[in-house]
């Protein structure tokens, strides 16, 4: 790995590399540079997981001409196809180095920060929605008690922003969840559930389900699960998986004619 | 093209959640939790997420105004201490030690926070200490 990124930045095949590097016992990112070549031997592979992608729009959004290596794991891949079709980076600003990460055939857990969430309470278990479950198990509750126990997750919002500010492909710059009109300000929990449903809306199409919004959630709410469901229902809708595809979302409507053939909604 | 990022600890209450700065090419562009700070675990509240919002503020004193005349007048550090000084002096001599307390905060570390006290009891003369953390 420290060699292919060596030979990247000497040859100038790219200008600098968004890696991550040991600091005081943490595993922080780092951007590596042909003029501290050297530094590259302590390249490492981070437990802990930084969104890369949004680090490296920032750096295009001042540095055009830049082009930029990164860190890829399986979920910056996903981020970075949707980054890309969303005009946030253009598919020649950035390269790669490709790094397997989530659980598959061969390996049952992933080597990232987002090992397993954690055991939830039995308070959570009687009352709210177990990070873990799958949709189906959700799907299970009458509708009156699938209602009650998301607003007690909602509810419990401090309304931190984290779940926004982490997302890697949350890059708009008026954000609807800072719209007076829509949420209103000075409360807490805000207005629930408008706050994340509203969040939930704008993720179709979009949430490549890395987990970071959860990871961020100082409250433990299920978000990955919540979002899970709109990506589902999009796909049904639209035929379209996020994150896997390099054509643009039925969403992304500026600039191209809309050619959507929305399929009537199937009652489950 | 410098892209740098700064391991610190949030500055705004005393539990001293550890975060990251993005900073490119010398400005603060972000903040984002460290993942894996024992304290916060990757998680971070809407204060600490803001936090190059402040650093980066149009509205950020960034030298000691006077005021005078019921005007605020900029000045440097040296004639504002002189100032302070003066003035503690004469309310000192005039109503005593203990009509002048001293407000410490989370936001300075443990060693600025007792020199805050010792400058209290010893050079004002006063037991009246308070830290906005004793809650």
């Amino acid at each position: 790995m420290q060699q292919t990124v060596k030979n990247w930045l000497s040859q100038g095949i790219v200008d600098i590399f968004l890696g991550y590097k040991r600091c005081h016992g943490h595993a922080l990112p780092h951007c590596f540079c042909m003029e501290k070549l050297e530094e590259v031997d302590e390249l490492v592979e981070s437990p802990a997981r930084y969104s890369l992608e949004k680090i490296a729009t920032h750096i295009a959004a001042q540095k055009p001409d830049l082009k930029i290596g990164l860190l890829a794991r399986d979920c910056n891949q996903r981020a970075l196809k949707v980054l890309t079709i969303w005009n946030q980076l253009r598919s020649d600003q950035f390269k790669m180095l490709n790094l397997n990460c989530c659980p598959s055939g061969l390996k049952k857990h992933a080597d990232c920060s987002y090992l397993e969430p954690g055991t939830p309470g039995a308070y959570k278990k009687q009352v709210g929605i177990d990070n873990t479950m799958s949709l189906n198990d959700v799907q299970a509750f009458t509708d009156e008690e699938r209602l009650s126990r998301w607003m007690y997750e909602f509810q419990k919002c401090l309304k931190c922003y984290g779940c926004r500010n982490i997302c890697p492909v949350c890059f708009c710059e008026d954000c609807s969840l800072e719209h007076n009109d829509l949420v209103g300000t000075g409360k807490l929990p805000p207005e629930v559930p408008i706050f994340h449903l509203v969040r939930a809306v704008h993720m179709a199409g979009r949430c490549i389900d890395c987990g970071l919004c959860e990871d961020a959630c100082p409250v433990d709410i299920p978000l990955r699960l919540l979002y899970r469901k709109v990506n589902d229902l999009f796909a049904e809708l639209f035929d379209y998986d996020t994150g896997i595809r390099e054509d643009p979302s039925p969403f992304n409507v500026i600039g191209t004619e809309v050619s959507l053939t929305p399929r009537p909604m199937v009652n489950q | 093209m410098d892209c740098r990022f700064v391991p610190s600890v949030c500055s705004y209450c005393g539990t001293g959640c550890g975060v990251l700065y993005e900073v490119i090419d010398g400005k603060i562009h972000s903040t984002l939790p460290l993942k894996t700070h024992p304290v916060n675990q990757g998680k971070l509240c809407i204060k600490g997420w803001s936090l190059h919002e402040h650093v980066n503020s149009f509205m950020r004193l960034k030298q000691p105004l006077v005021k005078t005349f019921g005007r605020f007048i900029k000045t440097d550090w040296d004639e504002a201490i002189q100032i302070v000084a003066d003035r503690f002096r004469d309310i000192i001599s005039k109503h005593g030690p203990d009509s002048v307390g001293v407000l410490v905060s989370a936001k300075i570390t443990n060693e600025e926070n007792y020199l805050a006290q010792k400058f209290a009891r010893a050079v004002i003369g006063t037991n009246n200490v308070d830290h906005c953390a004793r809650l």
